[in-house]
């Protein structure tokens, strides 16, 4: 039996449905009326984070090499006949994959033979297929993958600075691992990885666009037989409040020194809030956003260019606020959003300020909804983290500037801040 | 969703309105066409600056507020080449107006605000304001240099530069950086004028909007402007290449950038587009191409190796990341598939994948506002505007000797490799 529940949101005049399907896995459809396309994502929660775990039943932790989660995702394409990729081009429909801190989706996009794709997608993710040739080959195109990051000063900018903030928390690891550490990745081991995280009760199924539940569903009665659900303990290390070292540089060609200053929040429980991070967010804003004192003096001052930008970096145990851009005096920026988050948790923060800047995260929220791609993404995400689709809009309602007070006492401090410096040698 | 054609609605200025109901958000794009001249780092400066400051927002800070106020507009300006026009755009994305939660309608007032930026920049007595002209032009060098920071970027943008030194397309980013050096605050406001005076305009707009209110501020817009006589706009197509000409750099990267480019053989960017861009697509498009198969796949050379063709100018770049080591191997290999190509040795089933798959993808185009108006907007100079669905039909039209007769017309015009130095990290 699947059960079927219809969200609705009154405000955006739009609505999805949730399916708990009789094979375990979840489902959300989000139809959209006069779409052409349709958008699917099927993901699972496990990531490059999740280097150590177990099931119940299970004795023994597995460690496994870095970057495992993201060769498992480009392993998953194969089959021991043709390829997805081969069987998309039957189709039209255009396909990818993404791994992230924390999970590992498949999507692909269409406007006709919707069908006959989401049928690929989940065929293709729910049987696996690793030989030693196949994990051989696709270590020479990964190794190239991580060597082209390798190459993005932002990105490696990015790592620098996590690894100068954590001591433990595999965070601060590279997505894609290393070219030695793949290097240990077996058709075993990729199969052990497979049938502990690729179990339906850690997955989930979102399509969005022109699609109907019936349409759904038929493929997923089809294709999908029910599996008992799995009890997955992760194992991480524990994570001391405090970051690593202050101060990270390293040498690569850069047209100017590139930072990335991130103050560590001490965090108390393994996951923040959808309130949290929406506070942080206008938080951010309002420290340091477009429309900031801040912003506009250093831009005048030469400190920074229009690269600058904030990030509310957060997931399973940790969680930072980033600032983010180019400068030739790295220190002084440095200094400068120092003084202004301890001038704005002094003084409160403006409600004015707070007002605007509330009302652009309210248009901001809105805008997400047009777009299929993001709504079936979100929907997975939003999942995995426990809330619904519609949450945004009426958590963002409830924020005061007192809880944006709050918050900048409790999540940031200048003391326990790192910043990394990518500079030319 | 209602397609009709751009109207002309002054000298030398455009409006298409696409009106649709399934959207939250609305979307409009203010485009100027000029041709690539002397004026291009005036005008990198000026696309950067108007979209910063104007004269009623002084400031970084009042001109964001302002942009917040809408909503939390998506509001960007920038400058690129359409083959060898140059095209500042103006750009802004905000919920619609039953959004609004004073009654008040948005996309009025996003109309208002870009026309009065454009209108009215912070400028005074025939001069760009100093601080701004200084910050901009600082911001613009900043940016030309940055470039190198994106190593596959800066490796085309390299190619490009080499391939075609002697056409007002292959930009020299030295060049470029000395004129903007050069500017001052007098230079930016005559490159102002002129931008005003002599281009084209074109105005795409798509989402639940009033077409006769935007229709009337753009026009009024449109005829306020005094002595317009927008310039002539052309590109040179060079059909065939001469010589393959080779160019090596060095830079202390893991990985070394591959790019060739060649010419498509097109006159002009309609000549046999559809052919040439299934004929592109089946040889490195998508994941069922060639170079993606045998490359990548087969081969196991490299994480990209793709072709991508450049209508407005008819050429073709190759772009793909590579160990220096592999070099040659990859170059033969990405040449033996271009033969495989002239030769219409590729299977049927290439040829359906890619044109089931650029179909499918251009049946999809009308599924966001702003996918709406950059597919509309690019297509502000065309007798006819084609939709995504008649887009798709031509493409499925395409035969597989029109696909083998393009092939035949490709030439490879010039090969560059961004050398990696060490190959070491730290």
């Amino acid at each position: 039996m699947n059960n079927i529940k219809e969200i609705k949101n009154e405000l955006l005049g739009d609505r999805y449905f949730e399916i708990d399907h009789s094979s375990g896995l979840k489902i959300f459809v989000y139809p959209k009326e006069n779409y052409s396309s349709a958008y699917a994502v099927f993901g699972t929660k496990y990531g490059s984070v999740d280097t150590s775990f177990r099931t119940e039943g299970e004795e023994d932790f597995t460690s496994v090499p870095e970057g495992i989660a993201h060769f498992l995702e480009h392993k998953l394409f194969e089959s021991e006949e043709l390829d997805a990729f081969a069987r998309y081009a039957k189709t039209g429909a255009s396909a990818n994959a993404y791994t992230s801190f924390d999970k590992t989706c498949y999507l692909f996009s269409c406007s006709g033979n919707f069908e006959e794709s989401l049928e690929i997608l989940l065929d293709f993710v729910t049987n696996p297929y690793f030989t030693a040739q196949t994990v051989e080959k696709e270590q020479g195109i990964i190794g190239q993958e991580i060597k082209m990051t390798n190459d993005e000063p932002g990105w490696e900018s990015l790592f620098s600075l996590l690894r100068a903030m954590y001591h433990n928390h595999p965070v601060k690891i590279d997505i894609a691992g290393t070219v030695e550490s793949i290097s240990h990745i077996t058709a075993d081991l990729l199969y052990s990885c497979y049938n502990t995280f690729y179990n339906f009760s850690n997955m989930a199924l979102a399509v969005a666009g022109n699609v109907t539940v019936e349409q759904v569903l038929r493929v997923a009665d089809k294709m999908l037989k029910a599996e008992p659900p799995k009890k997955i303990e992760r194992k991480f290390l524990p994570e001391p409040p405090t970051v690593v070292q202050d101060t990270v540089v390293r040498n690569l060609p850069v047209s100017m020194p590139i930072f990335a200053i991130g103050y560590k929040e001490d965090v108390k429980t393994p996951c923040r809030t959808l309130k949290e991070t929406l506070e942080s967010e206008i938080l951010l804003d309002i420290i340091a956003g477009k429309t900031s004192t801040l912003y506009e003096e250093l831009l005048n001052d030469g400190l920074i260019n229009t690269t600058f930008e904030t990030e509310y970096f957060e997931g399973y145990g940790y969680s930072a606020h980033i600032f983010t851009g180019e400068s030739n005096d790295c220190e002084k920026v440095r200094e400068r959003i120092n003084r202004e988050i301890i001038k704005v948790i002094k003084e409160g923060v403006d409600r004015e300020t707070f007002d605007r800047i509330k009302k652009k995260h309210y248009g901001g929220v809105i805008m997400n909804f047009d777009d299929v791609g993001s709504l079936a993404n979100s929907l997975v995400g939003d999942y995995f983290n426990g809330e619904g689709l519609f949450d945004q809009l009426s958590v963002l309602e409830s924020i005061t500037a007192e809880d944006i007070d709050n918050r900048l006492r409790t999540a940031i401090n200048v003391e326990n801040s790192s910043m990394s410096i990518i500079k030319q040698d | 969703m209602n397609t009709t054609q751009f109207q002309e609605i002054a000298q030398g200025v455009k409006l298409l309105c696409i009106n649709s109901k399934k959207f939250k958000t609305n979307c409009l794009l203010v485009d100027f066409y000029m041709p690539i001249n002397e004026r291009l780092a005036a005008q990198t400066v000026l696309a950067s600056l108007m979209g910063h400051t104007s004269a009623a927002f002084g400031t970084f800070k009042a001109f964001n507020s302002k942009i917040d106020s809408l909503y939390g507009a998506d509001f960007d300006t920038g400058i690129s080449t359409v083959g060898e026009k140059v095209r500042i755009r103006f750009s802004i994305e905000l919920p619609d107006d039953r959004f609004s939660l004073d009654g008040k309608s948005l996309s009025a007032e996003a109309a208002d605000f870009i026309i009065d930026i454009i209108k009215h920049p912070h400028c005074a007595d025939g001069k760009f304001d100093a601080e701004d002209t200084e910050r901009e032009i600082r911001f613009t060098l900043e940016n030309i240099e940055a470039e190198k920071n994106d190593k596959r970027a800066y490796a085309l943008s390299r190619l490009r530069q080499l391939m075609c030194a002697d056409e007002p397309y292959g930009i020299d980013s030295e060049k470029l950086e000395n004129d903007v050096k050069a500017l001052d605050g007098a230079k930016l406001f005559e490159a102002y004028e002129d931008l005003l005076r002599s281009s084209h305009i074109a105005i795409t707009a798509c989402g639940s909007l009033n077409s006769e209110m935007l229709s009337e501020k753009f026009t009024a817009f449109a005829e306020s402007i005094e002595n317009r006589r927008p310039a002539e706009l052309s590109t040179v197509f060079i059909t065939k290449a001469d010589e393959v000409r080779y160019f090596t750099e060095d830079m202390n990267v893991n990985q070394s950038k591959l790019v060739m480019g060649l010419r498509s053989g097109m006159g002009n960017s309609n000549d046999s587009y559809y052919a040439f861009r299934v004929m592109t697509d089946i040889f490195g498009g998508g994941p069922y191409s060639r170079l993606f198969l045998n490359v990548r796949e087969k081969m196991s050379l490299c994480y990209y190796c793709g072709a991508r063709l450049v209508r407005d100018k008819g050429v073709i770049f190759i772009q793909s990341g590579i160990e220096e080591k592999n070099y040659e191997k990859a170059l033969n290999e990405i040449l033996h598939q271009l033969d495989i190509m002239k030769n219409g040795e590729f299977t049927d089933g290439d040829l359906n994948s890619s044109k089931t798959a650029l179909s499918d993808a251009f049946r999809g185009v009308g599924d966001s506002p702003a996918s709406v108006c950059f597919y509309y907007g690019s297509q502000a100079f065309d007798d006819e505007i084609v939709s995504g669905t008649e887009f798709a039909e031509k493409i499925s039209a395409v035969t597989r000797e029109q696909v083998i007769d393009c092939a035949n017309r490709v030439s490879l015009d010039s090969v560059y490799l961004l050398k990696g130095e060490s190959g070491e990290d730290e």
